[in-house]
């Protein structure tokens, strides 16, 4: 009986949600390094949460993948940190205690922590490292943080420490989205993921104009790689990084304006000098969404880095948009590309979704990319796709 | 025959400002709004959406709103369907100027502004607005009186509201029943110029905690012919709450 009775009470205090997501991805094209054609994808999300009290939560996810192609690794174990090249087969999406007072709210243990305002690149969102494995289709990684929030009125200080690193998963070797540099000879990645905590704090204001100034120290979490002349082994480190940065949101009478600018600088002169900035228009009109922008990039000083990897930066010098139409209550379209400034890259995307009852929702949709092979965007010109994905939320 | 006068006048002079106050539309819709205020209020909302084929789709959300109406702010929390489950609207009223309202979206875990241009946008597929999900403050509009009218078997009076120059708004003009015998607002008719919009019909009203209250509110959209009903239950008023569960943190929480 006291059995029953605390589980009606954890019952009253507990809400979950989840989805179980497959999806098939047809490649009509080879690949220089990966000749399959057709993968195939599923994943099983839950989420929980426990609210013992009106001050206090706790939040659990955990994800269970596989896939046909060997994107995730085929050992059933539950990996707390996600830090692996291929995606685990179990994983610990999120673990956090959160606890609010006033306008005081600390969060403490693995979580999403998502910084800036823009919508298709976001150069102040440093504690957000991507699954990068299909690099034009990336999801957020969670990573274990303690987050400081604080709201006056209509300003909030934000703070986040975490730790050590989580790095971008980035496309394997052997596997179609990594493209091989011309003429090299073969070589292996070592990796090198640094020891030391990051930190940063930003600070936001809502008002008829939205504003946030923010900054950060840590690592990048997309890697730049080393050669050793002669040697088959490249070094993959992850190097430091300070981070000054803003973003605004003006609405005006016809459109709303955003804008996210950072400067990216170095301490270790590894990697580039840069400033990133991105503006963009945004109108609802009917049924209809648009959001239309320029990505832009300033070297302001070179780093002694051979190369890397960097889809952020890839999406630079760039003219970005994307459009949905609301066809009903269970139907939508939407489109999205990526024209590079010079014409030598595009990515065009759209997709098909329609939702079924309660739970099911179908998607489908075709990405084109074309290019040439020296374009970031361009070099994945044999990597046009066609999904299909089905997908239960529960 | 001094005190028989003295009492005619006094009877005269109080049905004659009576009458003066109901013909006032402007106090007639503050009356309204004043005999439904409350300092909190909950309740959880089933929506069944109708499209033009008759196709039904069903939400759900839980709704939540502190202080008085035009200065309050409210959170509305979608628990159905099943992937939307989790999306939050933020909506702070403001006496002198359009509502501020940010959306969050757990997938992407960023919440976004609604900018006023985009305030006339079907809310999650639903056929309310985001403007519709505003409280309407008295000083933000002009009232007209048009008439006094029956709607569905009751005496009503029907006045038209015109948004005041500096309110943002997708309607030109409005035209508002109000019951007389309790100054209950039974049915809004929007409109752009001489087209009507939305028409919003408030049913089944009872007394809840001394407010009469809607309990069915079906938004017909005209354009699109659909229609959404919202079905309102566990309503309650005046609850405890705190003024730092309505905040853009506070949306961030989850569930």
């Amino acid at each position: 009986m006291p059995i029953l009775v605390l589980l009606v009470l954890l019952a009253q205090n507990f809400t979950q949600r989840g989805f179980v997501e497959t999806q098939g991805i047809a490649y009509p094209q080879e690949a220089i390094n990966d000749d399959t054609h057709v993968i195939g994808e599923v994943r099983i999300r839950y989420e929980g949460f426990y609210k013992p009290s009106g001050r206090f939560q706790i939040a659990g996810a955990l994800d269970l993948r596989g896939d046909t192609h060997e994107q995730t690794e085929r050992v059933l174990r539950l990996d707390w940190d996600d830090r692996g090249r291929q995606r685990p087969m179990l994983s610990l999406q999120r673990l956090s205690a959160q606890y609010y007072r006033g306008g005081l709210a600390v969060e403490a243990g693995k979580q999403l922590v998502r910084w800036g305002r823009t919508d298709i690149v976001n150069p102040t969102d440093r504690f957000a490292p991507q699954d990068s494995l299909t690099v034009v289709d990336n999801d957020f990684l969670a990573i274990y943080a303690v987050r400081a929030t604080y709201e006056r009125g209509s300003d909030t200080i934000d703070v986040v420490w975490s730790p050590r690193l989580t790095p971008s998963r980035i496309p394997l070797l052997y596997q179609r989205w990594f493209i091989p540099p011309e003429g090299a000879p073969s070589f292996a990645l070592e990796r090198d993921i640094p020891d030391g905590s990051q930190s940063g704090i930003r600070w936001s204001h809502v008002g008829s104009v939205e504003f946030a100034a923010a900054f950060y120290s840590g690592f990048n979490n997309l890697p730049s790689f080393q050669i050793t002349p002669g040697s088959p082994v490249v070094r993959e480190t992850y190097p430091e990084l300070r981070m000054f940065g803003g973003d605004i949101g003006v609405p005006l009478r016809l459109v709303s304006i955003k804008g996210e600018a950072a400067y990216f600088d170095s301490p270790d002169h590894t990697s580039d000098n840069y400033v990133l900035y991105v503006i963009q228009l945004e109108r609802q009109a009917g049924e209809w969404f648009f959001v239309g922008g320029y990505g832009g990039e300033a070297i302001t000083e070179r780093g002694t880095q051979a190369a890397d990897f960097n889809p952020v930066r890839g999406l630079t010098r760039t003219i970005l948009a994307r459009a949905g139409y609301t066809i009903d209550t269970n139907r939508s379209v939407a489109f999205e590309t990526a024209v590079r400034e010079n014409f030598d890259g595009l990515w065009a995307k759209a997709e098909y979704s329609q939702a079924f009852g309660q739970h099911w929702r179908l998607t489908t949709g075709f990405t084109l990319i074309r290019g040439k092979a020296t374009d970031f965007l361009g070099q994945y010109n044999r990597n046009s796709h066609a999904v299909l994905a089905v997908k239960y939320s529960f | 025959m001094n005190r028989i006068r003295t009492l005619c006048g006094i009877v005269t002079f109080v049905t004659l400002c009576a009458t003066a106050l109901a013909q006032d539309p402007r106090a007639i819709i503050k009356e309204a709004q004043d005999r439904a205020n409350s300092t909190s209020q909950r309740y959880e909302g089933t929506l069944k959406v109708i499209d033009g084929t008759n196709k039904v789709t069903e939400k759900r959300w839980n709704f939540e709103r502190i202080g008085s109406h035009g200065n309050s702010k409210s959170i509305l929390r979608f628990s159905a369907p099943a992937e939307v489950k989790g999306v939050a609207l933020l909506v702070v009223n403001h006496p002198d100027r359009s509502s501020d309202q940010w959306m969050w979206t757990p997938a992407i875990g960023r919440e976004r502004r609604i900018a006023l241009q985009d305030r006339s946008q079907r809310f999650f597929g639903t056929d309310f607005s985001f403007e519709d999900l505003e409280e309407r403050d008295t000083d933000q509009f002009d009232f007209r009186l048009l008439a006094e009218e029956p709607l569905e078997g009751e005496v009503c009076w029907k006045i038209e509201s015109k948004p005041r120059q500096g309110k943002v708004s997708q309607y030109t003009h409005s035209h508002v029943w109000v019951r007389k015998d309790n100054y209950v607002v039974v049915q809004i008719e929007n409109f752009k110029k001489d087209e009507l919009i939305r028409r919003a019909k408030y049913t089944n009203i009872q007394r809840v905690q001394n407010i009469w209250t809607a309990q069915n509110i079906e938004m017909f959209d005209s354009g699109r012919k659909s229609r959404t009903i919202l079905t309102i239950d566990k309503l309650q008023y005046n609850l405890p709450m705190k003024d730092e569960n309505f905040t853009i943190q506070a949306m961030r929480r989850e569930p």
